[in-house]
């Protein structure tokens, strides 16, 4: 068969794949502190790895399939809440959070207190500061400095632990807007501020998505148009046209 | 394919109940000590085709991987405890909660609930109750010949009889404090209940040192419900649904083109 059927075939294949990311991306435009994932795609030369010969061949045998997604780290819109247990991070900084699969690291600073006093994050994870777990007195009112350092009854309960990742970091969602990478990529986060009663909105850039979202769909449009070439006109022609002829 | 349609399904099931929600908050912004909820979503889990790091020849490696995820579900609908205004009335059983505490009043049923209106009357008994006559706890019961009720910041309740300058002391509210006030389940009638999120209470006189707060008498604390900024979301969610309504149209409108490849 052709080369150019599978080629189109596996194209299909691949902006199905973008589309299934696009959805999650826009399905997540409410939900705080969440990272939108980039798609890209990658060619892929099929052939038995030795060189193919003529520059048809290259032609002739390059797939192009999903590479891979990339988390954007564009930081979302702050937005106001005055909610004393809503923090958001001006700067690339991201929350340590103690998981039961260890450390993950979150932009949604919707906080809360557990029964036992700790603070814990929506999921009920306890976040980090420098020292551990933070605990705050029952009912007492929180101020958290720009700094991450939280006090509470006149009293310092914890500086809340900024990280950030290394540019060469590839972070995995987690899911609960729960990110992780390597502890090798991880560094301090002097630059980054805490804004105490602000929450960080999604950074989806509904432009972009929707752009997206319309390519997906011509493209595969595109790759229906050349698999139903590739069938009526050329292998259509071979299989049943030409035996008759002759 | 299948996948794009389901997330996308995700995300106008998650807008509708943010919208059934800034809804309540909306229709309840006149009722007294109500507290606004809000819905926190969380993205679902992702599915890893290829793994970051994997082998991509013998001597290289990914350098991303290639995740999709699924979607998002909305956690939780969180009660916002901040301040509400307070609207002057001028009646003596109108209170107002300065700081974190609830008022605890006994229902019907023997459990002890829990508010922030404080609206309160009396029963045909002299009982303190609130709008829908469950007596507070402790009970408080004025003499039917009291003319002058005043209620201190510490909650201490005192009557003048009539011909007396003197007053009486009839009794003292107590109030309660939650360690999670967050974890409280609504069950309307502006009662809150005990869960184990929210943790036991800590029931004390008001004014002290743990944070209860003081009682303002002559005064009603309105919802804490900010109408503007509702709007504001209930336009984010409008929109947002709305652009979930189009990928479920482009991943339809995709399954099409491939159905019609057999053709």
């Amino acid at each position: 068969m052709d080369s150019g059927l599978y080629a189109a075939c596996t194209a299909l294949m691949a902006r199905t794949d973008a589309l299934d990311t696009i959805a999650n991306n826009l399905a997540n435009s409410s939900t705080s502190g969440f990272r939108e994932r980039h798609t890209t795609f990658s060619s892929v030369l099929a052939g038995s790895g030795q060189p193919l010969g003529s520059q048809l061949n290259v032609v002739t045998n390059s797939y192009g399939l999903l590479g891979n997604s990339k988390l954007d780290l564009q930081a979302g819109s702050l937005q106001r809440t005055n909610n004393e247990l809503d923090l958001g991070i001006d700067g690339p900084g991201f929350l340590a959070v103690q998981t039961a699969g260890g450390v993950a690291y979150t932009r949604n600073g919707s906080l809360q207190v557990s029964t036992t006093g700790q603070l814990v994050t929506q999921a009920g994870d306890p976040v980090l500061g420098e020292t551990g777990p933070i605990s705050i007195p029952s009912g007492a009112s929180v101020t958290i400095s720009s700094d991450g350092t939280i006090t509470a009854q006149g009293a310092i309960a914890g500086k809340l632990k900024v990280v950030e990742f290394t540019p060469d970091a590839d972070p995995q969602s987690l899911g609960s807007t729960y990110y992780t990478v390597p502890q090798k990529d991880v560094v301090a986060s002097p630059l980054s501020q805490v804004r105490q009663g602000m929450l960080e909105s999604s950074n989806l850039n509904p432009v972009s998505s929707v752009v997206e979202l319309i390519n997906a769909q011509r493209a595969l449009e595109g790759m229906r148009h050349a698999l139903t070439m590739i069938d009526t006109e050329i292998d259509k022609t071979a299989a049943q046209d030409i035996p008759r002829v002759s | 394919m299948i996948r794009a349609l389901y997330t996308a399904a995700s995300g106008m099931t998650a807008q509708q109940l943010n919208l059934d929600n800034i809804a309540n908050n909306l229709a309840n912004s006149s009722t007294t000590g109500f507290q606004q909820r809000r819905l926190a979503f969380s993205d679902m889990l992702y599915q890893n085709t290829v793994a970051p790091g994997s082998a991509a020849t013998q001597q290289t490696t990914n350098a991303t991987g290639l995740q999709v995820g699924l979607g998002v579900r909305p956690t939780t609908t969180e009660t916002i405890q901040t301040q509400g205004d307070f609207n002057a009335t001028g009646n003596p059983l109108d209170l107002a909660i300065s700081g974190g505490g609830f008022f605890q009043v006994l229902l019907p049923n023997g459990q002890t609930g829990y508010t922030r209106s404080g609206s309160f009357n009396l029963n045909a008994q002299g009982a303190i109750v609130t709008a829908d006559g469950n007596p507070l706890e402790p009970a408080i019961t004025i003499p039917p010949t009291a003319t002058n009720i005043t209620i201190g910041a510490d909650g201490t309740v005192t009557v003048t009889e009539p011909g007396t300058t003197a007053t009486t002391q009839v009794g003292s509210i107590q109030m309660a404090l939650f360690i999670n006030p967050g974890g409280l389940n609504s069950v309307g009638n502006n009662i809150y209940l005990e869960t184990t999120a929210s943790g036991a209470p800590t029931v004390g006189t008001p004014g002290g040192a743990e944070g209860l707060g003081t009682i303002v008498q002559g005064n009603l604390e309105e919802s804490n419900v900010s109408v503007v900024d509702q709007f504001v979301q209930m336009i984010v969610a409008q929109r947002s649904y709305e652009s979930n309504s189009r990928v479920v149209k482009a991943a339809d409108e995709m399954l099409q083109q491939l159905n019609q490849l057999s053709q």
